[in-house]
């Protein structure tokens, strides 16, 4: 009896959890397919609509504009940062040479660092280079919280592979550049993967460095957010439209490597 | 020891980018916080002040307020998140449908944009039409009309209900990977000998976890620092400066003000409060080591 009971309690536990969770995310889901009228109330009876799109992609909001230069930063910061802290992490797991712990605890802990605090002689250097509301701004400030945070997690992945076959491989007369290229990196893709799309997302969902960064060219999706408060008020239905853009690529690919990432959230953290 | 330069030039291309992107800004705000420059009259950081910058900080309302309301945020919302993702790891240890099913709905705060956790919220909370305001008020008829994000200590509460609802989950997976590492024959011995599911947790699980949670409350509280969307699109730090964080009052000095070396040292001073946080973690980490080894 007192099993049952707990059974079922446990499960009552845990669809209150996921509610919990996903309340929120689903109400937005709902109000970016709703009439402004609708949007303003919380009836769950009310036609469907595609406007909130059609409008918010449109003038003078041009979020296609947004969702490029989002895309743009966020590959390109990926694209940058990850082979070269595969490179990195590869050093710091295979080889034991001194001084290299100090690197490895200075990379670590720019990671302690506020963002606050590296953005205002990234604005004032910018400013003087004209470099301002540019996407290269903005991926090179992205290059900073990444860079660190993908050795991390990386090396974690890499220590976790047995060197058996490197070894044998150099041995064989193979140089490193090629055991890196076809033995590890092989080996290592699920957690490049993973490492990528852990990376792509920071990139994707960072607000303030494009908060401050940009006026109008370089906007990304996250700020965009904000001007859809306007005079009028806040135009809900419009925002949530926008955060559906947000959101759903980045749920895709979370979900993709479901699996993996639980093992990537951990990297490192737990030793 | 052939391979000892290629062990190095392995690193260049990542400690290039980090010397660039971090280190060198580091150095020039550090350069800029000893001196006197307002970016709306001079193009140039002006005149060097000593530390001046560092001591009127501690005179002036604005940062002891954001002092105060970093203080209250960053302590509210660890203690929360660190029992909220110790009980949830504790829910989800056992594996089932529904366990897996929950684990994978999980992910998805964590994956979410800060900002548009902010604004949704806000939303929410709207006393006229927020889904959240208006299903409360139903329930609890004491709650209807109520300005959620109007009174200081209610915005303040839902400002560290939405950090609580984003980290909670990241939290619970390092809880869980904590979990994976106590053996459960102990338990399984203890649960025989006939020790409560209370004991065992206070007296076999906790102990072996203090190391993973420490990881948690450290790691917790340098993210609650560094907050900052959701106070940009949740509140706007107000209502008045009620949820001013740190990191959103050295954004207004900096970008609103244009005091460049007054935020530069207050960004210094949020610096060094991560840094005394660290050391005094790694410490405890190291001495915690020494005392598993003797």
């Amino acid at each position: 009896m007192k099993r049952i009971f707990l059974w079922w309690g446990e499960r009552a536990l845990l669809l209150l959890v996921s509610c919990i969770v996903l309340f929120p995310i689903l109400w937005m889901f709902l109000t970016a397919f709703k009439r402004p009228r609708d949007a303003y109330s919380i009836s769950l009876h009310f036609k469907p609509t595609l406007s909130n799109f059609v409008t918010v992609f449109s003038d003078p909001w041009n979020l296609g504009e947004m969702v490029v230069n989002s895309v743009t930063v966020a590959a390109t910061t990926v694209l940058i940062a990850v082979p070269c802290a595969a490179l990195a992490a590869y050093s710091f797991s295979r080889f034991r040479v001194r001084g290299r712990k100090f690197l490895f605890f200075l990379i670590l802990s720019t990671q302690f660092i506020p963002a606050v605090v590296i953005i205002l002689p990234f604005f004032l250097m910018f400013r003087t280079l004209g470099l301002l509301d540019t996407r290269i701004a903005l991926i090179v400030v992205n290059l900073a919280i990444v860079t660190p945070f993908v050795i991390w997690m990386l090396k974690g992945f890499i220590d976790a592979i047995p060197t058996d076959s490197e070894e044998a491989a150099l041995i064989d007369g193979a140089s490193r550049f090629r055991v890196i290229r076809d033995i590890v990196l092989p080996m290592a893709a699920p957690g490049v993967l993973t490492a990528t799309i852990f990376c792509f997302i920071l990139t994707w969902n960072e607000f303030l460095f494009a908060l401050i960064l940009t006026r109008r060219n370089a906007v990304t999706l996250p700020v965009g957010l904000v001007s859809f408060r306007t005079e009028q008020g806040d135009l809900w239905n419009l925002m949530s439209a926008a955060g559906v853009m947000i959101t759903v690529p980045i749920f895709i690919m979370a979900l993709l490597i479901q699996k993996h990432f639980t093992r990537g959230m951990t990297a490192g953290a737990v030793k | 020891m052939r391979d000892r330069p290629l062990s190095y030039l392995l690193l260049v291309p990542a400690f290039l980018i980090v010397l660039a992107t971090t280190l060198y800004p580091l150095a020039y705000s550090f350069v800029i916080a000893f001196r006197e420059w307002d970016l709306t009259k001079q193009n140039r950081p002006g005149t060097f002040v000593g530390l001046d910058n560092f001591t009127y900080a501690f005179t002036e309302p604005g940062f002891l307020n954001s002092l105060w309301v970093t203080t209250i945020f960053v302590v509210t919302s660890v203690v929360l998140t660190l029992f909220i993702a110790m009980s949830l790891a504790l829910l989800l240890r056992r594996t089932g449908r529904m366990h897996t099913f929950t684990r994978i709905i999980l992910i998805l705060p964590f994956a979410m944009s800060p900002a548009l956790i902010g604004v949704s919220y806000r939303f929410m909370f709207n006393p006229e039409f927020g889904v959240i305001a208006k299903g409360l008020g139903a329930i609890f008829p004491a709650l209807q009309g109520v300005p959620w994000l109007a009174s200081p200590d209610l915005s303040m509460a839902i400002l560290v209900l939405t950090d609580v609802w984003h980290w909670s989950p990241y939290m619970t997976f390092m809880c869980l990977g904590g979990l994976a590492s106590v053996p459960r024959e102990t338990e399984e011995a203890a649960r025989i000998d006939g020790a409560s599911g209370f004991r065992i947790f206070f007296g076999i699980v906790l102990p072996q976890m203090k190391g993973v949670l420490m990881v948690v409350a450290v790691l917790k509280t340098i993210f609650a620092l560094k907050m900052f969307d959701q106070v940009v699109t949740l509140t706007g730090g107000g209502p008045g400066n009620s949820t001013e964080t740190l990191a959103y009052f050295i954004f207004n000095v900096g970008f609103k003000w244009y005091d460049m070396g007054y935020a530069s040292a207050l960004a210094w001073i949020l610096t060094g409060i991560m840094m005394l946080i660290s050391i005094w973690y790694v410490r405890m980490l190291l001495s915690e080591r020494k005392v598993a080894t003797a």
